[in-house]
């Protein structure tokens, strides 16, 4: 087990930039999932961090030691790979003990690790089949099994669980969060599935077009994102964002469209007349009864998800999205009241996208 | 259905007509291509093969009777026709082997991206594309010291005492049509070898570097379990295919020197087009198939127990 430090990492294919100097450290034992929409450049964070792509520029330290020139076998990491990339014509156990045999392991040490390593995962029946007579769960678990027998210093996961169908993937969530636990190793786990970053890491590294937006916990990252892009990107339904102009005067509000203005909780550090983009996460919109103190809005599509129901209310000619755990809040076509908690309004620069306070 | 569902319990009550048609059905339908093939890879088969037991000399007019096994009795005794078959295992041997071994090679080299990858691919496939025959000359005037440089080089690396045409040196005379078919041959196997190569998924190369494999610990692990499909099958149809062709042997060294480079294909062919002999040349074309045969059913054979062990 082992520390990694990215340093000031960069990667170019010719003259067509991917990475644009990626700084990040992981704790030893630490479980990273870096996320990101698709081409942001994960992929190709964790190959370099494995040795299958070349370092542009920059530093990889893995264990305190330079990796930057080490050919894959000797940087001692596993890696799952989406595809999984079983060997078809070996057997699950020779799948599983190829890295031990190769590193002339001696035969009852090999049958002890594969054995420990095929309970852990339940594989213990399934050991003489090949990989074309496994289900997509049981080949995935096979690729697990092949990373964890040799104890290496950290795990690198691509997408491991993409291939898999939604059931299957939670489930297997959940084992990979106990193989962790168990087994303490540094893992760096590469995924666009935010429920999967939100449930795994420690820590998450939101990256997008090739240069980290934010890290930090899971919650960190949903209660306080740090740009517009972390908002938009966490959380599902999507926040709302909403643009509009900052104005000092009442303790600070926000001017929308249609003159609406949005209250704050006191005056943002920034300057009057700065347009802002105010971001509200669809659980902390109130919907009430016409009446009340909010803003008037029409109530024009319900979705029900069963665990709860989204709500799509116009208001000041945008479509403001409401997550409710309660049914029949209202039906399509009531007029209501939303309104936005002052302690749960983000403030974001429109210009810069950063946040504000 | 349900007449058929009910049939192994009673009599067929349909009458016998009905039922005669409902059987050949399926052969009446594929009879037009049936007769096709039969009549185009069949009957010539039939036909020379029965030329075997036959005496058939184009220039006697009383020939074509029937003979029995007396070609075969005069092949047992045939000493040229043994030398022949020593020098095809020779030939086809080497040829084979060089053909495999650098074609591999090659493919191997393609397989990995470089600058200008597409026009070495072009080139290195182009021998294929050169008539046999056409390569066949060319190699036997690069051989030869009047016009040709390669006794000259070897003569210079002091690989021989003198430049002389191996052509016509009885103990290397073999050497010359097995580099030309070599040459020639090489292009089949680094096709089909390139072909199988990149179907090979990436990742299984990856996923071995990060276990720790070597360059050539990936090659045994996981290049070669992926070409032994291919290997087998191109091995076996070249070594068939080479064991039969004998037109670089006719075009450099005719047989010669002394029946040196005659390998039982073009013995054949001096048999029915030299002497006229179609009846000897068809018995000794039904031993070389019968060869042949024996030797693909080996392979086949042993390509079934091999898949059998994983
Ligand atoms: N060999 C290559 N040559 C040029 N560009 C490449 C190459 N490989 C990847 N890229 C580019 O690098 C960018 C990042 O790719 P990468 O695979 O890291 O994305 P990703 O974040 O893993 O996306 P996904 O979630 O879809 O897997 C993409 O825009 C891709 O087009
Ligand atoms: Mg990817």
């Amino acid at each position: 087990m082992a520390s990694i430090d990215i340093t000031d990492v960069r990667k170019a294919y010719g003259s067509t930039k991917i990475l644009h100097g990626v700084d990040l450290t992981i704790q030893d034992g630490e479980f990273v999932v870096l996320v990101g929409p698709s081409g942001c450049g994960k992929s190709t964070l964790l190959r370099m961090i494995a040795g299958l792509e070349d370092i542009s520029s920059g530093e990889i330290r893995i264990g305190g030691r330079v990796v930057n020139d080490l050919d894959p076998k000797d940087r001692d990491i596993a890696m799952v790979f989406q595809s999984y990339a079983l060997y078809p014509h070996m057997t699950v156990a020779d799948n599983m003990s190829y890295s031990l045999r190769l590193r002339k392991t001696a035969k009852e040490k090999i049958a002890a690790a594969i054995s420990g390593a095929a309970t852990k995962l339940s594989l213990t029946p399934l050991m003489e089949r090949r990989p074309k007579a496994l289900s997509g769960g049981q080949r995935q678990r096979v690729a697990m099994g092949r990373a964890i027998v040799r104890s290496p210093k950290a795990f690198l996961f691509d997408e491991p669980l993409s291939n898999l169908d939604a059931r299957l993937r939670e489930h297997m969530r959940g084992e990979i969060k106990k193989l962790h636990q168990d087994l303490g190793a540094t893992s760096i786990y590469v995924t666009h599935d935010q429920i999967e970053a939100m449930t795994l890491a420690d820590r998450i590294v939101a990256m997008n077009a090739g240069l980290v937006q934010q890290v930090g916990s899971p919650l960190d990252l949903y209660d306080r994102p740090a740009n517009l892009f972390v908002a938009g990107f966490m959380g599902s339904p999507a926040m709302n964002m909403f643009e509009g102009t900052y104005r000092n005067a009442n303790g600070g509000t926000v001017e929308l469209a249609q003159g609406v203005v949005v209250p704050l909780a006191g005056p943002a550090p920034t300057a009057d007349g700065t347009k802002v983009t105010l971001g509200i996460r669809p659980e902390h919109v109130l919907v009430g009864k016409t009446g009340l103190e909010g803003i008037q809005a029409l109530i024009s599509l319900v979705e029900p998800t069963g665990f709860g129901t989204i709500l799509h209310a116009s208001a000041f000619g945008e479509d403001v999205k409401a997550f409710s755990l309660e049914r029949g809040v209202a039906v399509r076509g009531d007029t209501v009241s939303v309104s936005f908690p002052v302690d749960r309004i983000h403030l974001f620069d429109t210009a810069t996208g950063s946040r504000i306070g | 259905m349900t007449e058929a569902v009910s049939a192994p319990y009673g009599r067929d009550r349909r009458p016998f007509l009905r039922r005669l048609a409902n059987a050949s059905e399926p052969y009446l339908y594929s009879a037009p291509a049936l007769i096709l093939i039969v009549t185009v890879m069949l009957v010539p088969l039939v036909i020379g093969i029965s030329y075997a037991f036959r005496d058939m000399t184009l220039l006697d007019p009383f020939s074509g009777g029937f003979i029995g096994l007396d070609h075969f009795r005069a092949i047992a005794k045939d000493k040229t026709f043994w030398l022949a078959l020593k020098n095809t295992v020779y030939w086809t041997g080497y040829s084979v082997g060089l053909q495999f071994a650098f074609g591999l090679i090659l493919a191997l080299l393609l397989d990995k991206p470089f600058y200008g990858r597409g026009l070495a691919q072009a080139l290195c496939f182009l021998p294929w594309a050169v008539p046999s025959f056409l390569s066949g000359l060319n190699w036997a005037w690069m051989f030869n010291p009047v016009v040709g440089p390669i006794p000259h080089w070897l003569y210079g690396m002091g690989l021989m005492s003198a430049p002389d045409n191996i052509l016509s040196d009885p103990d290397l005379a073999m050497w010359g049509p097995i580099i030309a078919n070599v040459w020639w041959g090489i292009p089949f196997f680094a096709i089909t070898l390139l072909a199988a190569l990149q179907s090979i998924p990436r990742d299984l190369y990856e996923a071995a570097a990060i276990d720790g494999a070597t360059p050539f610990q990936r090659f045994r692990s996981i290049t070669l379990p992926f070409l032994a499909p291919t290997i087998a099958i191109t091995v076996m149809l070249r070594t068939i295919w080479i064991a039969n062709f004998a037109d670089l042997i006719v075009v450099m060294t005719n047989g010669g020197p002394a029946d040196k480079t005659q390998i039982v294909a073009s013995y054949i062919f001096t048999q029915a087009f030299r002497r006229l002999d179609f009846g000897y040349a068809s018995a000794i074309a039904l031993v070389l198939l019968m060869l042949l045969m024996i030797y693909s059913l080996l392979i086949v054979f042993l390509r079934q127990t091999l898949l059998k062990e994983r």
